[in-house]
């Protein structure tokens, strides 16, 4: 008896039940990648033809409006900014974050509880804060429009969460490797590097990504301390050419700016979701 | 696991410096400075400060009504798009959690718009409001509801809610993925045996999940305390170069009395006591929602 009802629960009956979950997920699915789909399409149209029909396809796909932001609007030039910015932050801010959360995460030594909540405080603290003594010690070192200045900024700034993702990580690694390197005789070096690193690579991994894409959405940061037109990010880039709209009206144009900010972060996307999404939830649910 | 650190002190420091140094430097360094910078009147980088004590601060609470104008967005951020945010989510996990097929690919669709700059993010949903050619217009044409479709969604006295819907819209993503991998934690034997003694879908949720996501939805909260504090981005894009008083966050307020809008303001002290002031709201916001949330952890 009790197994019969179970069969209807699991058959036909379920699946129908069901349809409102999928009726809306699909919905809501459908929306984000219209969205996008939308954009891209209206990227390769003139602005003839938008304003004639803003839901037809192109009559034929236009790629004057991407030369012209690659070259005039200069898009081209704020993506090496970009790619320049991004990686060489990145790279700095795993550089440093990486063995300070190992030692945080493996070592007992007096104040370390204290010296890992003051580096995860960070997270708490709103960036407005820092614009003005921030740009006060960057015109200091004369780094205030430079490109370094920028990584710089972006390393420090990303420290917090790196070290809280980072040392949650390093926590739940085994401890029997590293013991045997010690029993061994290896050095602190060599167990960092041969034995640690490769236990935490899916971390890193992981960290990586995370802060590729932070930095590449990021505009605010660059809105304060960038102001030289030659030496901005692609999303400032954008931001700039979305207000010269008020007074060119080239919407296909603006479009097609748009979607060379977004290509990169949703073809990362599409590839590594999942790494993106556990490197999300990875802090938050504690390992 | 821990090791002893006897001996091993070199290697901690020599591990622990470079972090420490951009850290301190270029993170605790301005931060401490703002509360110092927040006591004097400072028109500009070159030019001397004059010391005000806690002048800017009694400016800012008594008589600057811009700033209880943009703290007014935070709030509703934090307390209207909270629980439109957290609706959401909720009602996105239990429905993706529920076995349905498909699930990673719903719950990569879900959270597909943080992937998206702000800035980019703006310029879709400054499509989707356009009155001449957006996808409200052309969706209020189709159901022949004409004067709707003429509606200017980014108008002042209604850019505020159309911000905060296209900014809740991004959250929703955010927040499901977070909730949903707490749940993916949960036993499925706990479910088993709910469904054995007669619960339904809705119980199963509110009796099982919701208390073994708990310390999940006590550091979601705090995120999201933090997170509507410090919103910028996405209403400044979304406006242009004079963004309306309507979608100021204090955020934003803090730029424009910083660094100007289409002119230099240059009021450095008192855009850092906003700064000031931000923080202070913060750590009082998320330290009551810690004390709310408090509960025993469930070992499971």
């Amino acid at each position: 008896m009790e197994r019969a009802i179970r069969t209807t629960r699991r058959g036909p009956l379920r699946w129908i039940r069901r349809i409102p979950t999928y009726v809306f997920l699909s919905l809501w699915a459908a929306f984000a990648i219209f969205c996008v789909l939308w954009i891209i399409f209206t990227s390769f149209k003139t602005n003839r033809e938008l304003f004639a029909n803003v839901w037809a396809l192109p009559t034929r796909f236009v790629f004057e409006n991407y030369v012209k932001a690659w070259q005039v609007v200069r898009m081209g030039d704020y993506f090496i900014n970009s790619i320049i910015v991004v990686f060489a932050s990145v790279a700095l801010i795993l550089a440093i974050s990486t063995p300070a959360s190992y030692v945080l995460s493996r070592f007992t030594f007096v104040g370390r509880k204290l010296v890992t909540n003051i580096f995860i405080a960070g997270m708490g603290v709103p960036t407005p804060l820092l614009f003005i003594p921030l740009f006060a010690i960057m015109s200091f070192l004369h780094l205030i429009n430079t490109l370094p200045g920028l990584i710089v900024i972006y390393t420090s700034l990303s420290i917090p969460f790196t070290v809280y993702l980072l040392t949650g990580f390093f926590v739940t690694l085994p401890s029997e490797l590293e013991e045997s390197a010690v029993i061994d005789g290896a050095s602190e070096f060599t167990i960092f590097s041969r034995v640690m690193m490769p236990l935490a690579t899916p971390g890193i991994i992981t960290a990586a990504i995370f802060n590729f894409i932070t930095l590449w959405k990021e505009y605010m940061l660059a809105l304060v301390y960038i102001s030289e037109p030659d030496r901005r990010p692609l999303s400032l880039g954008l931001y700039s050419l979305s207000n010269s709209m008020q007074y060119t009206g080239d919407w296909v144009g603006l479009y097609a700016g748009a979607v060379i900010v977004i290509v990169p972060t949703i073809i990362l996307y599409i590839v590594l979701s999942e790494r993106m999404i556990e490197g999300i939830t990875m802090g938050a649910t504690k390992g | 696991m821990y090791r002893r650190a006897k001996k091993k002190v070199p290697i901690i420091i020599l591990f622990l410096l470079p972090a420490a140094i951009f850290y301190s430097g270029l993170f605790l360094l301005p931060a401490v400075q703002a509360f110092w910078y927040s006591l004097f009147s400072w028109r500009g980088f070159s030019d001397t400060k004059v010391f005000v004590g806690l002048g800017n601060f009694v400016e800012l609470i008594t008589r600057d009504e811009n700033f209880w104008f943009s703290l007014r967005m935070n709030l509703v951020v934090l307390t209207v798009g909270g629980v439109l945010t957290f609706a959401f989510a909720f009602l996105m996990t239990a429905l993706l959690s529920s076995g349905i097929k498909g699930k990673r690919f719903y719950r990569a669709m879900v959270f597909l718009p943080n992937t998206i700059a702000a800035v980019a993010v703006a310029t879709i949903w400054g499509y989707i409001y356009n009155p001449r050619f957006g996808l409200l217009h052309g969706f209020f044409q189709v159901l022949g509801m004409e004067k709707l479709s003429k509606t200017t969604w980014m108008a002042p006295d209604k850019a505020m809610w159309s911000v905060l819907v296209a900014m809740v819209w991004v959250w929703i993503g955010f927040y499901t993925v977070l909730l949903l991998a707490g749940t993916e934690k949960i036993p499925k034997s706990l479910y088993e045996a709910g469904r054995i003694e007669g619960a339904n879908r809705f119980q199963l949720f509110t009796r099982i999940t919701i208390p073994l996501i708990w310390d999940v939805i006590a550091v979601a909260i705090v995120l999201w305390t933090i997170g509507a504090l410090k919103v910028f981005e996405f209403p400044y894009a979304i406006s242009g170069i004079n963004p309306p008083r309507e979608i100021w966050t204090v955020g934003i307020y803090l730029f424009i009395m910083g660094f100007g809008k289409r002119n230099p303001v240059y009021r450095l002290g008192y855009a850092t006591a906003i700064g000031v002031l931000m923080l202070i709201i913060v750590i009082i916001l998320a330290a009551v929602a810690q004390r709310l949330l408090r509960r025993e952890t469930i070992e499971y």
